[in-house]
C-alpha cells in the first residue's frame, strides 16, 4: 500500500498487520519513534497521522494506507520545531530525553488546535505523554514560550 | 554549536529566598542555566539509545524466566533449534556464574533451583526476534515446587542485620512519662524508567565490548569480567545514551551485560538483549518494601528516646540490599536529635523480585515512618504536628544518629517559613483542623526530611577511591575523562559548566562524552547523588591545576583523586558509629490535597517544596529534579501500587495497571531552592538527585489524616484506603 | 504471510466480511495490545459511509469509525457522549478509537457503551445479507461476548436527539488522564409537566456488562420530586442489591460504595 511519509511517497510491501512502530523504526530506520510500553499508554511512540497525535505502536500497517504520516525526523526541519525546541531549551525540559519526541510532537499538535493554550489545555494535550524525569512543570512551560515566541507560525 | 541563551525564568516555577542571615542570596555566576549539552540530539530524535544501533550482523537474546517463586529445576527441555539459533545457559559460563555486586550471590543464569517468578534460567539467541520468542515459548521446563515466602512477614531468612546504638535507651524508657509505639508499612515502587533495560554485547580482538543502558560502567567492567574469568582489562563497557534510570540501573545493568557477554561469547556474534515493558516490570530491580516498628520514650512533653525496628524485604537475592538497608536505619530518626536511639535493621530474603537501588536508597521508607510517628505522637499529646517536630530538630553541632556530628547549619527552621510563606501553610492546618462535613474535606501537612549526601559511611575513601582526570589537547580543547553517566539528570551539563568556569573558558571548549572504561577511569558509580558533589569537585580541582599549568599549543593530562574532607569523623561499619555522610541536603515539602468523599478520589491542590542542595550547579536543571522527583514521590504515596499476589506473581505490569502520574494529576507543584554553601562540593554544590522525593509521602499522608480525620500508617495510601477510611469514620 | 484487506467501499468490506476469517478493525486502539502474528483484520476506520455523525429525525446516528476526537467535536453528537469520550485514554488513544470498537470488543468498562446503555440506544448491524437494529442491552451478552455475528459490522449507533440534556456523569480511574474506568456511572433525568418522564442510571465498569435497571428506574417514571422522594429509599435499597460488583484488581466494596455515593448525589442533585 501506499502513504505519505515525512513529506515523500513510499510504497509499503510488508505485512499489514505490522505495527508501524516497528515499521517506521526497523525498516524505514527512523528511531527517533520510541518504543517505551507497546500498548498505547506512554507515548514514547507518537507520530503524526493526518494531522493527528497517534500511538504509532496502537496503528497497524492497514490502518496507515493513504495517510500522510509526519515523525520526529521531519518534524525538526520546520520553523515551529524550532520554536519549540528553542523553547523547550530555555528551560532544559528535556532530561533522559526518552519522552521528547513524542512530547515535541504532542507540543505540535496542541498549538495547531489552538496558537494559545490555556494550561489546562496544555497539560491535557500531554496527559498521553509519560514522562518520569521532570515532572512535566519545564514541559509545559516549554509550550507556553513556544506559544509566545511563534507567534504567527501556528 | 548552540549558543548560550538566557531565558527569564518565570516566579512560579522557582523562587530564590533569603538565606538564614535575612540576606538576599547572591546567586553564584555557574548557577545561570545554559543549553543542555545533550538537548538538541534527544529533541530532534537523533540520540542513539542502545535500541537504536543498527541490528544487521546482530543476534536478538531473549530471557527465559521463570515461572515459579520456589522451585528446583529437574528439567529443561529444549525443542529442536532452527540453524544459527542456540541456548545459552550456565554451562557457558567461562568464568564464574554469579553476578558481583555487592556480594557474589546472584546467579547469571539459574543453576539448582529458581527463587522469584523471573529468575533467569537460560537465553534463546538467534537472527529473528520473533523466532527467538517463539523458542522461549516452545522450551519446557520441569520444575518440583519449593516452599515460596512470599510476603516479608512470613521470611525466615535474614540476609543482614545492623544495629545503631546511642545513648541509653533503657533508661529512658524506663523514665518516660509515656511509650507510643506503631508500625509503618510501605510497599514497592517500580521505576519505570522510559528506556527500558539493554545492552549489546559483542566480542572482538579477545575483548568484550558491552554498551547499553546503564549508570555504573565500571561495576559492568568488574562483574563482566569475573564472569568471563578474564581481567577488568579485557573488558570494554560503554555507555549509551540512558533513558532515565532512577537507581534502576545500578545494578540490573550487570546482571544483563554479563548474560549478554556470556551469549555473545558462545555465540561468536554480537548479541542485543533489551527487555520489554512487561519483562521489565515484572522482573527487574524495584524499591524494598518495608515494615517499621516504632517506639518512642515521652518525658515532660519530649522524645528522650526510640527504639526502632526496621524490616526491608530484600527479595530473592542481595543485590544492593545491604547499603540501602544500612541508609535506611541510618534515617530512621529523621532531622531530629534523638538522646537515646536504639535502632535494628534487618533484610529478610521472599521469593520475590531482588530490590535494588531507587532514588532515595532507603531513606523515603524510614523518613515515611518517623514523619508519620511524630505527627501521630504530637497528635496523642494533643500538640500541633509542626511545633511538636520543631521541638526536636537537629541543630549544627547536634549528633547525627550514628553518633557524628551535623558538622553544617541546619537551614530547616527557615525553610519551613519559605514553605508557609509560600502556601499559608500554618493557617491551612488550623482552618482544615476544623470538623468538616461537605462533601470535598481538605488536608494540608508537611514533612521535613534530608539525603545523606554521598556513599554511605566510608565508601567513598575506601572502596570507591574516584579518580577523575582532564587532558587538555595542544588545540586548547579540554576533555573531561571521568566514567559518571548522564542518565537525563543533566551531569554532562553540570561537569561540563564545572570544568568551563573554573577554566574560565566557553563551553564549547569543553568535551565530555560518555562514560567508556577504555578512556575514562574510574570516577565511581553515578549514584548516592554524588557526582556533582564528589566528582565535580575532582573536576574543579584538576581545572585550577590545569589553569595554573595551562601552556598553549602543550598536550597535558591532570589527574586527580579523591580526598576525604578532613572534618569527617570516620565511620565505623561494624558499630555504625561516625560520620555516616560528609553533609546533608536538607527539605522541606508541603502537600494540599482535595478528598471527593463520594469517590475516594483525591485531587492534589498543590506541592511546596524548599530544597537545599548547596549552590544549584544550573537552575533549571536543579529545579528539574526536584519537580520530578516530588512528582514520584506523590506517586509513591497514593497511586504507585505494585505487588506480589499470593503465589509471587506480579500482576499489574504494564503501563495501563501500574499507574504513574501524568501532566493532569499534579499541576500546581512549586519548588523553592534555599542554599546553605557546602564547602568541599565545588562552588559549594552538594547532593541532589534523591534528595526531592525521600520525604514527600509523609507529607501527602498527614495532609490526608487531616482531609480524613483518621490516621495513616501505610503508603501506598489509595482511593480504596480513603474510601475505607471514610466509612469507618462514618461508622464512628 | 496472513493476510489483510484494506477495503475501499462498504459493500467490499461486507463481502470480505461475509467470505473469510476476519478482524474489523477500527481504530485498533484494543486489538493493537496483543496484535497476534496471524491476526487477519479488516481494515474499516477509514470507510466514509460509516464515519459520519448525521441527525435524522428523532435520532443521531453516529458511525461506527467516528473516532472519540470526531465526537468531541461534532456539533451533533450529545454533550453527555462527549464528556465520556473526551475522558478515554489520552489525545493519541481518542485520535484513533473508535466507537464501534469500543462497543465491539464487548467490555463493561467502555465508556461509551455506557452512554448507549443509559440512552437505550440501539445499534444497526449490518451484513450483505441486509441490517438488523439491536438495541444495545441486547447486544451485550455476558463478558466480553457479544450478539454479532460472523458476517456482520457495526455500521452506526442510534441515539435519541432529545431527553440527554439534564445528565449526570462521573468516571472514576486511577489518575486524571490515560485511566481506564474503575467505576463508571451515567444518568439522566427528564422532567414533564411537572412528572419524571425518564429516569435512566447506568453503571459501567463494575460488573461482566454494564448495569441497567430500567424496571428500578421505571419505579420513578410519572412521578412528581415529592413523591419521588418518598420513592428514594426503596430506589436505592433495590439498586444496592442489584449492583453486584465482581472483585478484580480493585475491591467489589469500593466499586459498590463509589456506585451508590453517585446515585445517591445524583438523586439528591435533582431534588430528590
Amino acid at each position: 500500500m501506499k502513504f505519505t511519509l515525512n513529506g515523500n511517497g513510499v510504497e509499503y510491501t510488508g505485512a499489514l498487520n505490522a505495527r508501524l512502530l516497528d515499521v517506521l523504526r526497523d525498516e524505514y530506520r527512523l528511531t527517533g519513534v520510541k518504543c517505551a510500553c507497546k500498548e498505547g499508554e506512554c507515548g514514547a511512540c507518537s507520530v503524526i497521522m493526518d494531522g493527528r497525535l497517534i500511538n504509532s505502536c496502537m496503528v497497524a500497517m492497514g490502518r496507515a494506507a493513504g495517510s500522510d504520516i509526519v515523525t520526529i525526523e521531519g518534524y525538526s526541519k520546520t520553523d515551529r520545531f524550532a520554536v519549540l525546541d528553542n523553547a523547550y531549551a530555555s528551560v532544559s525540559a528535556v532530561q533522559c530525553g526518552y519522552c521528547i519526541p513524542g512530547m515535541i510532537l504532542a507540543s505540535e499538535c496542541i498549538l495547531a488546535k489552538n496558537p494559545h493554550p490555556t494550561e489546562d489545555e496544555i497539560r491535557e494535550g500531554i496527559s498521553g505523554n509519560l514522562c518520569r524525569c521532570t515532572g512535566y512543570n519545564a514541559i509545559v512551560h516549554a509550550i507556553q514560550i513556544a506559544s509566545k515566541e511563534g507567534s504567527g507560525l501556528w | 554549536m548552540l549558543k548560550v541563551r538566557k531565558y527569564l525564568i518565570s516566579v512560579d516555577r522557582f523562587c530564590l529566598y533569603m538565606n538564614r542571615f535575612g540576606m538576599g542570596y547572591y546567586m553564584e555566576k555557574i548557577c545561570d542555566s545554559v543549553i543542555k549539552l545533550d538537548h538538541l540530539p534527544k529533541t530532534s530524535g537523533s540520540a542513539v539509545y542502545v535500541a537504536d544501533f543498527p541490528t544487521e550482523g546482530m543476534l536478538f537474546g531473549k530471557l527465559l524466566h521463570s515461572k515459579k517463586p520456589h522451585a528446583r529445576i529437574i528439567d529443561v527441555k529444549i525443542p529442536p533449534l532452527p540453524d544459527g539459533y542456540l541456548i545459552v545457559d550456565k554451562n557457558d559460563v567461562p568464568g564464574v556464574n554469579r553476578v558481583h555486586i555487592v556480594e557474589d550471590d546472584t546467579p547469571v543464569f539459574a543453576e539448582e533451583t529458581v527463587e522469584y517468578i523471573g529468575d533467569p534460567i537460560l537465553m534463546a539467541v538467534g537472527p529473528d526476534e520473533k523466532e527467538v520468542l517463539r523458542i522461549i515459548n516452545a522450551i519446557d521446563v520441569v520444575y518440583e515446587d519449593l516452599p515460596a515466602i512470599i510476603s516479608l512477614r512470613d521470611a525466615d531468612t535474614v540476609f543482614f542485620n545492623y544495629e545503631i546504638n546511642k545513648g541509653d535507651i533503657e533508661k529512658a524508657f524506663a523514665e518516660a512519662d509515656k511509650v507510643f509505639e506503631e508500625q509503618f508499612e510501605t510497599g514497592l515502587q517500580e521505576h519505570c524508567y522510559l528506556e527500558t533495560q539493554g545492552v549489546i554485547a559483542e566480542a572482538h580482538d579477545g575483548r568484550m565490548t558491552v554498551h547499553g543502558s546503564m549508570q555504573c560502567p565500571y561495576y559492568i567492567n568488574r562483574a563482566v569480567a569475573k564472569v568471563l574469568g578474564c581481567g577488568p582489562s579485557d573488558v570494554q563497557i560503554i555507555q549509551d545514551e540512558t533513558g532515565g534510570a532512577f537507581g534502576g540501573k545500578e545494578d540490573y545493568p550487570s546482571i544483563v551485560a554479563c548474560q549478554a557477554a556470556v551469549a555473545a561469547r558462545k555465540a561468536g556474534k554480537p548479541v542485543r538483549l533489551i527487555f520489554d515493558r512487561r519483562e521489565d516490570m515484572e522482573f527487574t530491580s524495584k524499591r524494598h518494601p518495608s515494615l517499621c516498628t516504632y517506639r518512642a520514650a515521652v518525658k515532660d512533653g519530649r522524645i528522650t528516646a526510640m527504639d526502632i525496628d526496621v524490616i526491608y524485604d530484600a527479595g530473592a537475592y542481595t543485590t544492593l540490599t545491604p547499603v540501602v538497608l544500612q541508609r535506611g536505619i541510618i534515617c530512621a530518626d529523621g532531622v531530629y536529635s534523638i538522646a537515646n536511639l536504639h535502632v535494628r535493621g534487618r533484610a529478610v530474603k521472599t521469593n520475590t523480585v531482588p530490590n535494588g537501588a531507587f532514588r532515595g536508597f532507603g531513606g523515603p521508607q524510614t523518613f515515611f515512618a518517623i514523619e508519620m510517628m511524630m505527627d501521630h505522637i504530637a497528635n496523642n499529646l494533643g500538640e500541633d504536628s509542626l511545633e511538636f517536630k520543631e521541638k526536636h530538630l537537629a541543630q549544627q553541632g547536634d549528633a547525627t544518629s550514628t553518633s557524628g556530628e551535623y558538622h553544617f547549619p541546619v537551614p530547616i527552621p527557615a525553610m519551613i517559613e519559605e514553605v508557609d510563606n509560600a502556601c499559608g501553610f500554618r493557617r491551612k492546618r488550623a482552618e482544615y483542623a476544623k470538623p468538616q462535613t461537605g462533601r470535598y474535606r481538605r488536608g494540608i501537612g508537611m514533612s521535613l526530611f534530608f539525603h545523606g549526601a554521598g556513599f554511605t559511611g566510608s565508601g567513598e575513601r575506601d572502596f570507591i577511591k574516584a579518580v577523575a582526570k582532564l587532558h587538555k589537547r595542544s588545540d586548547g580543547i579540554v576533555e573531561i575523562l571521568a566514567a559518571s553517566t548522564d542518565m537525563g539528570q543533566g551531569l554532562k551539563t553540570t561537569l561540563t559548566k564545572i570544568v568551563a568556569n573554573e577554566l574560565r573558558l566557553p563551553l564549547d571548549r569543553v568535551v565530555f562524552d560518555n562514560a567508556d572504561t577504555d578512556r575514562m577511569p574510574d570516577s565511581g558509580p553515578t549514584v548516592a547523588s554524588r557526582s556533582v558533589m564528589i566528582v565535580g569537585e575532582l573536576l574543579r580541582r584538576a581545572a585550577a591545576s590545569l589553569r595554573e599549568q595551562w601552556k598553549d599549543g602543550e598536550d597535558l593530562t591532570i589527574t586527580e583523586n579523591y580526598r576525604s574532607p578532613d572534618y569527617i569523623i570516620p565511620f565505623d561499619i561494624a558499630t555504625f558509629r561516625g560520620d555516616a555522610y560528609p553533609t546533608y541536603s536538607w527539605a522541606v515539602n508541603a502537600i494540599e490535597v482535595e478528598v471527593d468523599t463520594l469517590t475516594g478520589l483525591t485531587s492534589i491542590l498543590g506541592s511546596y517544596g524548599s530544597f537545599d542542595v548547596g549552590t544549584p550547579i544550573d537552575i533549571n536543571i536543579i529545579t528539574g529534579q526536584m519537580e520530578g522527583g516530588v512528582l514520584q514521590g506523590i506517586g509513591y504515596a497514593s497511586m504507585e501500587q505494585i505487588a506480589a499476589d499470593a503465589k509471587g506473581r506480579i500482576r499489574n505490569n504494564n503501563f495501563s495497571d501500574y499507574i504513574i502520574p501524568t501532566a493532569m494529576d499534579a499541576p500546581n507543584i512549586k519548588t523553592m531552592i534555599h542554599v546553605e554553601k557546602y564547602p568541599d562540593g565545588p562552588y559549594g554544590a552538594k547532593g541532589a538527585g534523591e534528595l526531592p522525593i525521600v520525604g514527600i509521602p509523609a507529607s501527602y499522608t498527614e495532609a490526608m489524616e487531616m482531609a480524613l480525620g483518621t490516621r495513616i500508617n501505610h503508603i501506598p495510601f489509595t482511593a480504596e484506603d480513603t474510601m475505607k477510611a471514610l466509612q469507618e469514620v462514618t461508622a464512628k | 504471510m496472513v493476510k489483510s484487506y484494506i477495503p475501499s467501499s462498504l459493500g467490499e468490506a461486507l463481502a470480505i466480511r461475509a467470505q473469510e476469517s476476519v478482524i474489523p478493525y477500527g481504530g485498533g486502539t484494543d486489538l493493537m495490545i496483543e496484535a497476534p502474528d496471524d491476526a487477519s483484520y479488516l481494515f474499516v476506520g477509514k470507510i466514509p459511509d460509516i464515519r459520519k455523525i448525521a441527525e435524522e429525525g428523532e435520532i443521531i446516528r453516529i458511525g461506527a469509525a467516528c473516532t472519540f476526537t470526531e465526537i468531541t467535536e461534532s456539533s451533533l453528537a450529545p454533550d453527555l457522549l462527549k464528556e465520556a469520550v473526551s475522558r478515554i485514554g489520552g489525545p493519541a488513544i481518542r485520535n484513533l478509537g473508535t466507537v464501534g470498537g469500543n462497543i465491539g470488543n464487548g467490555s463493561p468498562k467502555a465508556d461509551s457503551a455506557l452512554i448507549f446503555f443509559v440512552t437505550d440506544s440501539s445499534l444497526r448491524l449490518i451484513s450483505n445479507q441486509g441490517e438488523r437494529i439491536l438495541p444495545v442491552r441486547d447486544f451485550y451478552l455476558g463478558r466480553k461476548q457479544t450478539a454479532l455475528r460472523s458476517d456482520e459490522l457495526i455500521a452506526e449507533v442510534l441515539m435519541p436527539r432529545t431527553g440527554l440534556e439534564n445528565y449526570y456523569y462521573k468516571k472514576i480511574g486511577a489518575r486524571n488522564a490515560q485511566a481506564i474506568s474503575r467505576v463508571s456511572f451515567a444518568a439522566l433525568m427528564n422532567m414533564s409537566g411537572g412528572r419524571i418522564e425518564n429516569c435512566a442510571a447506568a453503571f459501567g465498569a463494575v460488573s461482566d456488562v454494564v448495569i441497567r435497571r430500567n424496571d428500578i428506574d421505571a419505579m420513578l417514571t410519572g412521578k412528581t420530586i415529592a413523591e419521588a422522594r418518598a420513592l428514594k429509599a426503596s430506589y436505592l435499597e433495590q439498586y444496592d442489591r442489584a449492583i453486584v460488583p465482581i472483585t478484580g484488581r480493585i475491591s467489589a466494596e469500593y466499586r459498590k460504595a463509589v456506585c451508590m455515593n453517585l446515585l445517591r448525589d445524583f438523586l439528591e442533585s435533582n431534588g430528590i
